[in-house]
């Protein structure tokens, strides 16, 4: 890209030169033609140039986002569900899309801008110094001006451009949480307050950056100076030589002073790129906070075969989220059988989920073993893992697509038979047949909202229809009220038969299941039945 | 009138620093075209034997560089005054809105691309305006300089001029505007594709979808690149029409420079600078086309009638604060089924009710409906035997207390973020409220207690202390009735069953209509009311 814009500037300086002998002709009344033609030619070469220099800069911009949305996107996914703990997935997406959006601007547009900024003006002053070395020094040395009349200048327009990028930063800020919280604040009685709150915060941000803005604005001086001095200058230079006849050749005096805009374009369109560069930075920064891939240790394939069943055992496993809050696991052993099922008691905080997330492979224990048919869940690759378990959580997620879609997902590859028969397993059929586009009914985010126990039937049928040999049950009915609860813990039940089940869940939901049972508190086994 | 004339009438405020930008900018402008053309004249007169006005020519030079610092100072401080004054204008119209009722329904995001479009607007005055003004102004001028001496070049300069500063930034209106829908719902599909990878990473996680919904994401991002580059690409011919005008006008320049040479040197630089003074245009045609497209919106959300119109004049309001559901019809939209089809619900004064009922059967509509954030399509909702309807909304929210699902903490203190319930509070009162909340000790803990900042939409704070901050929030509220919808998210059981225990002693004699999914058996209910398919059914008291 640099190469091409400077082979637009190199036309630029073929189109001065021809403009300049060609008015020059005119003083002799000469016919210019050719020149005229060869400005013609210049300009539609440049003005195709500077089309493809474009598309070419949309697609550094493109490819930048591409390739730093995937990797933002891939270093998430990876590190998983543990990173819900911590913040909010609007916040996630947030860094996913919009960030990475605003770096397009780096890479579109300060890149080449800077690159330029340094050959553009020096290749101007070469073709300057070929026509008239005196008229290339005032170039040089009016273009050095520059950087170091910016440096003077407190500590140049960057400071003052970032203190002021960062201002209307917060400003924004602020009001963007004021608009996403009006709801409380008008419920509340105070929307006038906080109107003349906005305003007079923005009023104090205006006065305190113009404070700085007329310091900053100072350095902005030196450009317009240095391109003043040069045009000025050398016109008076030129125009008092071609007078007193020591300078023969109008034609130089014209060349050069056409290229005066040309050499200080690539200096404003510098300046211009720098919001671009600033609105990047905190992007970025954004982005660098993202956790890191860590390097995968090969991991052997499960010596498990389905049709026995998987049997999972934990071995005085011990697990901290939080330092502050303490161990969430202290020492916990179990064993369950192939095809038998463990019911997990206690009050919420006592680490059953904590159980549940180790098995699902989003959390790995500080100590302890975990194994599935006696293999060490570690050396497990998460797709192998995901293979063998189904999941039941609290609130499953819907995703933006039909009832259909959302039940394929455990199992892409099902057909649609399958999926209407886990459909009916899961009596996903009993509401939706009720829909204006039964199975195809549209779900998720802009879709039709549908009932915590009709989402959880969803996730059902996506369980049954993935047919795993370990099933995971963390408090599935927490959230319903009691009618809906039975009803889908009876699909449960039904889904439970010839698999390895571990269910989180309160007493009543535990008494449905039955079998082995293993009562804990604050992350220690207080009471076994069956199952130690 | 045209949304973007409407946003403009919103700055006569602040019509003396408008001007002054706009007089500056045309000045250091003129000075600039001055600085070119003296140039060229000085060379062709100095051919000629002559030299002019050198002194004129430094004083241009001087002038322009001068009038550049100034030009930027206030056109900048102007610019801050009209942003300011239109998020102040925003702000007070969405609120009075029914989209101020939106954060009720958690549509964050849609409030946060309605503050894009705000942004969107802020570049109108010096992107937009300002060049269009000083084109409006440099057109006539050119013509007449240049017509003086050669009113053929004159007409054909003119014309050149004009495609480049108005037809083609109007073309680039109207193709942004165009693209702008594709843009919008490409850039929608993006976002929801994300947001589902993200808010799915459990799901995702344990399905080993990883690699799909990568692809899904990538898929979405492909459609909105390809829909961008294809502004890009009309935008960059735009921009090339916009140079090859200004080149034919120069080479117009040169072919009639043999019948006056001197002045066509002068021209030449006069048309470079001119039309140099207008090459950013076309942009400002596709910015302008974002923006009428933003304006219409911000207009659209400022300016929508209240959800539930203000009666005139409002009746006294109550001394009573029972409130009672007369056979409530309401759905929130025409498309959608009926949340109630005769709902009728009494909580008598100082009674404290729970309304039980699975998600999506209507709990929080409830709410809506008492705090007038909607109103009901048929029956009506009376507070201490008198309509709502008919009392002044400002009266009516007072009497009443609402912790909502969606309750927002504001990035600021959190003295500031209680006393948004009642701003003359003490701190005696802000602490008994955090300590019922069972939040204080929390709070006391922090090196800066009540002046601890919260984070943006309360990120310092862990999901279940900001729902007790906002719980105390609500507690601190001298309202007779406290709507409390899902109180106890994000507190652990034991947290649960100790703040519903307080809550028996400190809500003594407000009316308390607690809305949860299911009940802990601490709870001291007068009342308990199942809500389900659109109706109550009193459950065992």
């Amino acid at each position: 890209m640099l190469l091409m814009n400077l082979l637009g500037t190199a036309l630029a300086i073929g189109q001065a030169y021809c403009a300049a002998e060609a008015l020059y002709r005119a003083f002799q009344g000469r016919a210019a033609w050719e020149l005229l033609a060869g400005f013609a030619i210049l300009a539609l070469a440049r003005a195709g140039l500077s089309v493809l220099a474009e598309r070419a800069a949309f697609a550094a911009g493109a490819a930048a986002r591409r390739r730093l949305r995937t990797d933002a996107l891939t270093r998430l996914l990876h590190a998983g569900p543990s990173l819900l703990r911590g913040s909010h997935s609007g916040e996630l997406t947030v860094t996913a899309i919009d960030r990475v959006e605003a770096l397009d601007g780096l890479f579109a547009r300060w890149l080449p801008a800077a690159s330029l900024a340094v050959a553009g003006p020096v290749l101007v002053a070469l073709a300057a110094l070929w026509a008239d070395p005196f008229g290339a020094f005032v170039l040089a040395a009016t273009g050095l001006m520059v950087p170091i009349a910016m440096a003077l200048a407190g500590l140049g327009a960057a400071a003052a451009s970032r203190r002021q990028f960062l201002a209307m930063a917060r400003l924004q800020a602020r009001f963007l949480d004021r608009v996403r919280g009006i709801a409380t604040i008008v419920v509340h009685g105070r929307a006038e307050d906080e109107a003349r709150a906005l305003g007079s915060a923005a009023d104090e941000l205006r006065r305190r950056t113009m404070r700085v803005l007329r310091v900053a604005f100072l350095s902005s001086v030196a450009l317009d100076f240095a391109a003043a001095v040069a045009l000025v200058g050398l016109a008076i230079h030129y125009g008092l030589a071609l007078r007193a006849g020591t300078l023969s050749n109008p034609t130089t005096a014209l060349f050069v002073l056409l290229l005066v805009p040309e050499f200080f374009a690539p200096l404003r369109g510098f300046s211009a790129a720098y919001q671009d560069r600033l609105r990047a930075h905190g992007a970025a920064e954004a982005l660098l906070a993202l956790p890191p891939i860590p390097d995968q240790a090969p991991a052997r394939p499960i010596r498990t075969v389905e049709a026995q069943g998987v049997a999972v055992a934990f071995e005085d496993v011990r697990l901290t989220w939080d330092p502050v809050r303490g161990r969430a696991l202290d020492g916990i052993s179990f064993r369950v059988p192939a095809g038998e099922t463990l019911v997990l008691a206690g009050p919420s905080g006592a680490g059953k989920s904590s159980i549940i997330e180790i098995l699902l492979g989003f959390v790995a224990p500080d100590q302890g073993r975990v194994t599935l048919n006696g293999a060490d869940i570690s050396e497990l690759v998460p797709q192998a893992l995901s293979r063998l378990t189904g999941w039941i959580g609290q609130r499953p997620v819907l995703f933006a697509g039909s009832i259909r879609d959302n039940i394929r997902f455990a199992r892409p590859e099902a057909t649609d038979a399958e999926v209407e028969e886990a459909a009916r397993a899961a009596r996903v059929d009993r509401f939706s047949d009720a829909l204006p586009d039964g199975l195809d009914t549209a779900v998720g985010e802009g879709g039709y909202g549908l009932s915590g126990g009709q989402a959880q039937r969803i996730a059902i049928a996506r369980a049954f229809l993935k047919n795993a040999p370990l099933l995971l049950l963390d408090e599935p009915t927490a959230h319903l009220d009691p009618a809906t609860e039975a009803e889908v813990l009876e699909s449960l039940r039904r889904l439970a038969i010839g698999r390895t089940v571990i269910l989180a869940s309160h007493a009543a939901a535990a008494h449905a299941f039955g079998g082995r049972r293993l009562d804990i508190a604050a992350g220690r086994v207080v009471a076994a039945r069956g199952a130690a | 009138m045209s949304p973007l004339l409407r946003v403009l009438a919103l700055w006569r405020g602040h019509l003396g620093w408008l001007l002054l930008g706009f007089v500056t900018t045309l000045a250091a402008l003129v000075a600039g075209l001055g600085m070119m053309t003296l140039s060229g004249a000085a060379l062709a007169t100095a051919v000629a034997g002559a030299l002019v006005a050198p002194m004129l020519l430094r004083g241009f030079g001087a002038a322009r560089v001068i009038l550049r610092y100034f030009e930027r100072l206030w056109t900048h401080e102007a610019t801050f005054r009209a942003l300011a004054s239109l998020r102040v204008w925003f702000f007070r119209g969405l609120s009075r809105s029914s989209a101020g009722g939106l954060g009720f329904r958690r549509a964050g995001d849609v409030l946060a691309r309605l503050v894009s479009d705000v942004e969107a607007l802020d570049g109108l005055y010096v992107g937009i305006l300002l060049p269009l003004a000083c084109a409006v102004l440099l057109l006539p001028a050119l013509v007449v300089l240049i017509g003086l001496r050669d009113p053929g070049l004159a007409a054909a300069i003119g014309v050149l001029f004009a495609i480049a500063a108005f037809v083609l930034p109007w073309i680039a209106m109207r193709v942004t505007r165009g693209a702008g829908q594709r843009l919008a719902s490409t850039a929608a599909a993006l976002r929801v594709a994300a947001l589902d990878a993200l808010t799915g990473l459990r799901e995702v996680r344990a399905f080993g979808a990883e690699g799909r919904m990568l692809a899904a994401v990538q898929a979405r991002e492909g459609a909105l690149l390809s829909a961008q580059r294809e502004v890009s690409a009309r935008m960059a011919l735009a921009g090339a029409a916009a140079f090859l005008c200004a080149q034919l006008a120069i080479l117009a320049v040169l072919i009639a420079a043999g019948f006056a040479p001197v002045a066509a040197v002068a021209a030449a630089f006069l048309v470079l600078a001119a039309f140099e003074a207008i090459g950013g245009l076309p942009r400002a045609g596709a910015m302008a086309g974002h923006a009428v497209v933003a304006a219409r919106r911000v207009l659209e959300a400022a300016e929508a009638p209240a959800a539930v119109p203000e009666p005139a004049p409002p009746a006294a309001m109550p001394a009573g604060s029972g409130l009672r559901f007369e056979a409530v019809h309401f759905r929130w939209r025409a498309d959608r089924p009926e949340v109630f089809d005769g709902l009728t619900l009494d909580i008598p004064q100082g009674s404290r009710v729970a309304i039980l009922g699975p998600s999506g059967a209507g709990k929080s509509t409830l709410a809506a409906l008492a705090l007038k954030l909607a109103a009901p399509q048929q029956g009506c909702v009376k507070l201490g035997g008198v309509d709502i309807a008919t009392l002044a909304t400002a009266e009516l929210r007072a009497r009443i207390g609402w912790l909502s699902q969606a309750t927002h903490l504001f990035d600021d203190t959190i003295r500031a973020n209680l006393r948004l319930a009642r701003p003359d509070a003490d701190d005696a009162a802000l602490w008994a409220a955090l300590e019922a909340a069972h939040i204080g000790e929390v709070v006391r803990a922090l090196p800066d207690g009540l002046d601890t900042w919260v984070g943006e939409g309360g990120a310092r704070f862990s999901g279940g202390q900001g729902r007790r901050l906002a719980l105390a929030r609500t507690l601190l509220s001298d309202a007779e009735v406290l709507i409390l919808d899902e109180p106890c998210a994000g507190l652990d059981a034991d947290t649960e069953r100790a703040f519903l225990t307080t809550l028996n002693e400190v809500a003594e004699g407000r009316t308390v209509l607690l809305i949860m999914h299911r009940l802990t058996g601490v709870e001291r209910l007068d009342r308990i009311w199942r809500i389900s398919a659109g109706h109550a059914v009193a459950a065992a008291a």
